[in-house]
């Protein structure tokens, strides 16, 4: 038996574009999300994750490969006929119907019987917080009201999994934030999947239980936040998340000690196994950086670096400095060390210092990633 | 830079631009209540007469100023023009939106070539249509007639029907269906409890503007009623040709009323909807 | 095939089917059949004579058949004639509706939109009305000779009705609203910053118009003069109310040969002619608009 809310086994996709060339969005996906899982979509528009979602909720037929909902072969089942429903991105509420009714359509089309019917809409209204505005036209609400009206019918027929479009993406960055949150309590109430697309990578890294980067129809990773951050498993991992120094070059060593060394010469020691034969990319984050002390040696490895440009930021100082051989680097330092910061950029050169500890290595795949 | 041409002397002429439209309007009406049975444009009292004479009621005016040929012609013009005008408004409109539909929900090869195909009949100058037609209807040997004149009227209204919705399809969120599948409906239930009631407007603007156009084509109607049917803008070409009576005045008039009405409901519809 | 394209499929069939069937039968066939109509021979007396005959479009030149015919020009004058009309009522609309579309795109809101409203009121009345209303103005005993005969301002009727510029003039009348609601489209999404910044640059009030406000509503000049020439090429109505017999127009002569001199194949051939000029014009704007696409998307 299957334990997955839902799997699939080797999407593919293919589209016509408009110039009549055939365009991939989908290039064989492997995928199985647990139950009660918040599983994020995580990629640059054209990724394939949108084409990913609707294959799902079966607006987008497979060209092959198939999908399980619940154990159950749904690959060719229309998506009136799956146990599961979407928040659109453009919220799409039908205008010319009440809040109410736009809610309990679900529960019409299945010939829910009145009393209930209404009971359960006014409980999923009461979930999203917009108890009792049943006789109100979409319309007449703000776009924060319109999005929970949109959550609320889809969860109202009480579907085996959650499909979330980029739901978010029309609301301000306080209001975001505030759905972020209510959004992961709502699921944890409800205990099933949720599948979330998004394009905003900080929104992925708050929310989710794991995160499936996605580019050119092609999963790159699928891991919890912090593996994904902290371990890209590749060069497109770690340049759409967050900044990233990116070191490529030749890796030599033994056991879990390597130095990478660059074409032009720069050498940076990481605290990890060799991952693999063949050139090499060691990621360093801007704030796995540090200052180095002003004298005495401290066991920890060195950059130098000339500096360009001192930004202040607020709580951090972003310094974009290029070290000898011209690679550019970007450290983030603590607004407390504002003094020395200001020292190092009156005399426009600093080391930087690292822990080889932070260092994570992967397999460089060509120069392009 | 108006500004310094002057911004009054463009008012004037704005103002004078709607003079132009509505002062021969305005004239027109004036002079349908004229008692002069012979000189319309000089002012000679008022009456109610024409009007009457044209509902076929008794009147005070002397026998020789009866002009108009007989109230059941006029009358009998009238119905045509309902009946063309209901008709084909129905076709049309199925026709139109049909099409509409069909090339919005489904992308496919010769999309463009029905696109072509629903915009030659508005942009062909009308007579090349009509006699097109009057060649094919006679050459199949049919009874020229009401039959005719709203197959012909159809052909053409069905393009207009087919603009104005795909229009409305066109501002349509795609999501709204997909929601309601994603919800459980039927396509036949999303059909009918999405798309339609989304439409409306669009189906109603379509067939309300179809069912004006059809009261008032002349040329297209012209080619292909035949001698034995009258619409009402034939009725009226014939009677100018033929010289004008005060009645026809009274007619116009009633029909500028008539199509305003039209007018302002489409409008009161669409800002109802809105 | 999976189920769900093959439901596509029926559906688009059931949706595009009658539409399909009714426009094939009842406008192309004609049209095909008109093209046929326009090669053949006409009948003694009416009606076609089965062979090929190409002297319908000869004729309208001035050379037809050889045999029967000597050069006569007629029919090309009554061209040039319809033309001219057409061109001239094209100007005259243009000069009326684009200073007007100024003045109301620069009023406030309520009274803009009820602008608009007078100006498309029309279009919804019927057409034989409004050119009868025209009949009533310009006639001998008309509203302009008795008023300017009540005043003593002339002696005897002035001959207004049955000439030339009352076609014009009625043409104008009907053509309004299709050359200004182009028009306004164009002159309404006018940045009026950019109008500014030229006369910031310097430009005087010539200078402006010349090189920002007239090539920014150049699209919707061009549209409203498409749209108005082409039905006042092919238009008949007009004339034959308004228009004497020295103002006939081309489809003045198409009616005639359907109707009167029943001279079919040559009737035919000349709605193929109006027909000719209408999808040059057509292609001309359309290729325009492509070309147009990419410089105003952002506009």
């Amino acid at each position: 038996m299957d334990h997955s809310s839902v799997r699939l086994d080797g999407a593919r996709k293919s589209f016509a574009s408009p110039e009549g060339t055939l365009v991939t969005a989908l290039a064989g996906i492997d995928l199985s999300v647990k139950p009660s899982e918040f599983l994020t979509l995580l990629g640059p528009s054209g990724c394939g994750k949108t084409t990913l979602l609707h294959a799902i909720s079966g607006f987008v037929e497979l060209d092959a490969g198939r999908i399980f909902i619940d154990g159950e072969d749904m690959t060719h089942r229309p998506p009136n006929k799956r146990p599961v429903n979407t928040v659109f991105q453009s919220y799409a509420l039908f205008p010319h119907m009440s809040v109410g009714d736009n809610v309990g359509y679900a529960l019409d089309i299945a010939r829910v019987a009145r009393p209930e019917r209404n009971a359960r809409v006014g409980a999923a209204l009461e979930m999203v917080g917009l108890g009792g505005l049943e006789k109100r036209l979409p319309r007449q609400l703000s776009g924060g009201q319109q999005q929970r009206v949109a959550l609320a019918r889809a969860i109202v027929a009480r579907p085996k999994l959650l499909l979330l479009d980029e739901p978010l993406s029309a609301l301000d960055r306080k209001l975001r934030q505030a759905m972020q949150i209510e959004l992961k309590t709502l699921q944890h109430e409800l205990g099933i999947a949720f599948v979330f697309v998004t394009h905003d990578q900080e929104e992925a890294l708050t929310m989710s239980d794991r995160i499936a980067v996605l580019n050119g129809g092609e999963i790159q990773q699928l891991a919890s936040p912090g593996e994904v951050y902290n371990r890209p498993a590749n060069g497109f991992v770690a340049s759409f998340i967050g900044a990233s120094n990116l070191f490529t070059g030749s890796g030599s060593g033994s056991g879990a000690e390597t130095i990478v060394r660059t074409s032009a010469g720069l050498t940076v020691h990481a605290r990890m196994a060799l991952p693999s034969s063949g050139p090499v990319t060691a990621l360093i984050r801007p704030e796995q950086f540090a200052l180095a002390p002003d004298t005495g040696t401290h066991g920890l490895s060195e950059l130098p670096v000339s500096i360009d440009q001192v930004v202040f930021m607020g709580m951090v100082f972003e310094i974009h400095g290029r070290t000898d051989d011209g690679q550019k680097v970007v450290a983030t330092l603590p607004a407390s060390q504002q003094s020395r910061i200001a020292e190092a950029e009156g005399r426009r050169r600093a080391v930087l210092t690292y822990d080889p500890a932070s260092v994570h290595l992967f397999p460089a795949v060509s120069e392009a990633a | 830079m108006f500004r310094h041409l002057g911004t009054k002397a463009l008012l004037a002429f704005t103002v004078l631009f709607f003079a132009f439209i509505y002062v021969p309007i305005a004239l027109i009406v004036i002079y349908s209540f004229n008692s002069d049975p012979v000189n319309m444009m000089r002012w000679s009292g008022f009456t109610l007469d024409w009007y009457r004479q044209i509902l076929g009621l008794r009147n005070a005016a002397s026998e020789a100023a009866l002009y108009i040929e007989t109230t059941e012609q006029l009358l009998a013009a009238v119905k045509n023009s309902f009946i063309v005008a209901f008709s084909t408004t129905a076709l049309s409109t199925v026709l139109g939106t049909s099409a509409a539909i069909a090339l919005y929900r489904h992308p496919f090869a010769a999309q463009r070539f029905y696109r072509v195909l629903l915009f030659v009949p508005m942009l062909m100058p009308d007579i090349v249509l009509g006699i097109a037609l009057l060649i094919f209807f006679v050459g199949i040997g049919g009874q020229l007639g009401l039959g005719t004149i709203i197959t012909g009227q159809t052909t053409f209204l069905t393009s207009y029907v087919f603009i104005v919705v795909s229009a409305r399809l066109a501002g349509m969120d795609r999501s709204l269906e997909q929601a309601s599948a994603d919800l459980g409906a039927s396509e036949w239930t999303t059909f009918r409890r999405i798309l339609i009631p989304q439409l409306m407007p669009g189906i109603m603007g379509g067939a309300l503007l179809a069912f004006i156009i059809s009261m008032d084509d002349l040329v297209i109607t012209y080619f292909i009623s035949g001698t034995n049917t009258q619409t009402l803008p034939i009725y009226i070409f014939g009677m100018l040709r033929r010289g004008i009576k005060p009645e026809v005045n009274a007619l116009a008039v009633m029909m500028l009323v008539f199509s305003f009405a039209i007018a302002f409901a489409g409008l009161y519809l669409r800002n109802r909807k809105r | 095939m999976s189920t769900l394209k093959a439901r596509k499929r029926q559906q688009l069939a059931l949706l595009l089917g009658p539409v399909t069937l009714f426009l094939g039968i009842f406008l192309l066939l004609p049209l095909a059949i008109m093209v046929v109509y326009s090669f053949l021979m006409p009948g003694l007396y009416g009606g076609v004579e089965w062979t090929y005959y190409p002297h319908n479009y000869g004729r309208i030149l001035g050379f037809a058949d050889p045999e029967f015919e000597v050069f006569d020009p007629v029919y090309l004058s009554i061209f040039a004639r319809s033309v001219s009309i057409a061109l001239i009522t094209v100007a005259v609309t243009l000069l009326i509706c684009y200073p007007a579309a100024f003045q109301i795109a620069a009023l406030p809101e309520r009274w803009k939109n009820f602008a608009l409203f007078l100006i498309t009121l029309p279009f919804f009345a019927s057409l034989i009305v409004r050119l009868f209303i025209w009949v009533l103005i310009l006639r001998p005993t008309g509203f302009i000779n008795e008023t300017l005969g009540a005043l003593g301002l002339i002696d005897r009727p002035l001959d207004l009705l049955y000439t030339e510029g009352a076609v014009i003039l009625g043409m104008v009348y009907i053509y309004i609203p299709f050359m200004f609601l182009p028009l306004y489209a164009s002159v309404e999404k006018l940045d009026w910053t950019l109008i500014r910044a030229s006369q910031d640059l310097g430009a005087g009030a010539f200078d402006t118009f010349r090189r920002i406000i007239l090539p920014l509503t150049l699209p919707g000049i061009a549209g409203g003069c498409i749209i108005v020439f082409i039905p006042a090429l092919g238009n008949f109505i007009v004339p034959a109310v308004l228009g004497g017999a020295k103002s006939m127009m081309l489809g003045n002569l198409i009616e005639q040969q359907f109707l009167a001199a029943r001279n079919w194949p040559f009737g035919s051939a000349l709605a193929m002619l109006v027909m000719a000029v209408v999808l040059v014009l057509l292609f001309i704007a359309i290729r325009q608009e492509r070309a147009d696409q990419p410089g105003s998307g952002h506009a």
